[in-house]
């Protein structure tokens, strides 16, 4: 599945513009150190974590998207942060659990 | 869906609780931000995370989860472990990270219907009035909750709405961490009446400059004191106040402060 | 005999907290890597003429280098962080650098070492390490899409002024959201 599917099905909310790239594998941390250290490339990244920082951090892991959870508001330095790297930057009102659930249904990790 | 099966589920080994696998778990929390467990968490839950401290097992107890997993096969902590123990809460280790977590739990939760929750707690006659006086020490990381931890149990032991406990620990243990990280010391006291509760955290410290920014949602504060104190240098005074019932802050630069909460029961 | 085109895995991972500790005396900063369960903070103690205090304890990692291929190993345990630039100002050698660099798809990060009382910049990571760094990110990546460029973090005139932030993990226990630095990164 690739990120525009993704977005189509589960009703996410797109917050910069960008390239679709294909997902392979769920990673869920609120912890930059944690996914530098274990995401790997073209993982979907759920987080509730809103500071700029997710955004460098999933570009060196090179993860398909980062789907902030939860309803988390965020903050406008984030979303020009995934602007400027190309970072997709994803959006869901439902908690991390709840979405992880749904993407497992759908086939997704 | 109770604490036996997530065990079974994630192939846990038990930290603490062992005697407490049956207890029913309504909601699963996945997070790493203790800001937000302590905010938006539901009780009953179990917490799933990353973080193996004794922080997220106190954030746990104050939102009053069922109990705590430890992914990602992190060590437990002495000093979460011993919270734990003392206050009665499960705690799970898994080798699994988040994501298989969320999917092995909610395939053995769909394997079951959601239950009811096993009986009430009992509500015991107990007397209505009471004062009660604690001391709370600045920099004393290792005790921090302990205040708030030991007015939950008194109120529980009155017999109070459970919700009504869990907005009145929140707010006590907002208020004790600001003192741990901001103040030098201070006195704490619950007073307990037929149609309220009232907690004041009177301490000597720094004061608050300017009391109206502080109460911002989102607002934090810059000074090199309170960054350098490291657990970020907001005063959680937005969560208090969407706690209680009435709050009251008294600030005098170079002082200290005085927090006044009350509850209506 | 040619040489073995190394394909790079982080391997040896080990998580704990970067510290920085402050003295109050002299206002110069300290860091370290330590695997101590929970870091106190605002510990304070004497050291000779130094009167350190626990200023700040950054979740982090650390991690060797292994090739795929040949089995050689390289250890990461002197890179105290990556850092990102946040383009603070616009005439920092830095900025300046990382604009030419974004313009051609290419992010970058600084490497860091770390900073010991007897210096006043932190130590450098040697240029192979960096390199090798750099090959580990590009190796995963489709670099058509974009590429990382790692740097050494050498900022001479820069140190009081940067305010670039260290990708680690701070207040992930506290009431708040982190809270925007306000002060540069070696105050």
């Amino acid at each position: 599945m690739d990120t525009r599917e993704l977005i189509e099905r589960l009703q996410l909310k797109q917050l910069n513009q960008f390239k679709h790239r294909s997902i392979d594998g769920v990673f869920i941390s609120d912890m930059v150190s944690d996914t530098m250290a274990r995401a790997r490339p073209g993982n979907l990244w759920l987080t509730m974590q809103t500071y700029k920082s997710i955004i460098p951090a999933a570009n060196l892991v090179d993860v398909a998207a980062v789907v902030v959870t939860s309803g988390k508001e965020v903050p406008a330095e984030t979303v020009e942060l995934a602007a400027r790297y190309a970072v997709p930057l994803l959006w869901s009102e439902l908690p991390t659990f709840e979405l992880a659930v749904k993407l497992h249904a759908l086939g997704i990790g | 869906m109770n604490m036996r099966m997530i065990r079974e589920a994630l192939e846990a080994s038990v930290i603490e609780g062992e005697d407490q696998m049956e207890l029913p778990v309504e909601h699963v929390y996945a997070s790493d931000l203790m800001s937000d467990v302590l905010a938006f968490g539901k009780p009953h839950s179990v917490l799933l995370t990353g973080l193996a401290t004794q922080q997220s097992v106190i954030s746990a107890h104050m939102a009053e989860f069922r109990g705590v997993v430890f992914l990602r096969g992190k060590k437990s902590t002495d000093g979460a472990r011993r919270f734990a123990r003392d206050h009665r809460l499960v705690l799970l280790s898994t080798g699994f990270d988040t994501y298989e977590a969320c999917v092995r739990i909610e395939a053995i939760r769909k394997g079951t219907p959601a239950g009811p929750e096993a009986g009430a707690d009992p509500r015991p006659d107990a007397e209505l009035s009471l004062s009660r006086d604690f001391c709370i020490m600045g920099g004393d990381y290792a005790n921090a909750g302990s205040v708030s931890t030991e007015v939950k149990s008194i109120l529980k032991k009155i017999g109070l709405d459970p919700r009504l406990i869990r907005r009145i620990a929140i707010s006590t243990y907002e208020g004790e961490m600001n003192v741990v990280m901001h103040a030098r010391r201070a006195k704490a006291r619950l007073t307990v009446t037929p149609a309220m509760v009232q907690v004041t955290i009177e301490d000597q410290g720094p004061g608050i400059p300017d009391v109206e920014l502080a109460m911002q949602e989102g607002f934090t504060t810059a000074t090199e004191e309170m960054r350098a104190m490291g657990f970020g240098s907001g005063m959680g005074l937005p969560n208090i106040k969407k706690n209680a019932d009435e709050m009251r802050i008294d600030s005098r630069v170079g002082e200290g402060t005085s927090l006044e909460m009350k509850f209506r029961i | 005999m040619p040489e073995c085109p190394h394909t790079w895995e982080m391997t040896n991972i080990r998580f704990g907290f970067v510290v920085f500790e402050k003295c109050h005396h002299c206002g110069r900063v300290r860091t370290f890597f330590t695997r101590e369960d929970i870091a106190l903070l605002g510990d304070k103690y004497r050291e000779g003429t130094h009167f350190w205090s626990r200023v700040e304890n950054a979740q982090s990692f650390r991690f060797d280098l292994r090739c795929r291929s040949c089995g050689m190993l390289e250890k990461f345990d002197d890179l105290m962080g990556l850092l990102y630039c946040t383009a603070c100002r616009p005439e920092c050698k830095v900025d300046i650098l990382r604009r030419e660099l974004e313009a051609q798809g290419t992010h970058v990060v600084l490497a860091c070492g770390f900073l010991t009382e007897n210096r006043r910049r932190p130590e450098q990571v040697a240029g192979h390490k960096i390199e090798m760094l750099a090959s580990y990110f590009n190796q995963r990546r489709d670099v058509s899409r974009s590429r990382i460029a790692v740097l050494p973090f050498d900022l001479e005139d820069g140190l009081s002024h940067c305010m670039g932030e260290f990708l680690h993990d701070v207040g992930m226990i506290s009431q708040e959201p982190p809270e925007i630095r306000k002060t540069p990164l070696w105050q």
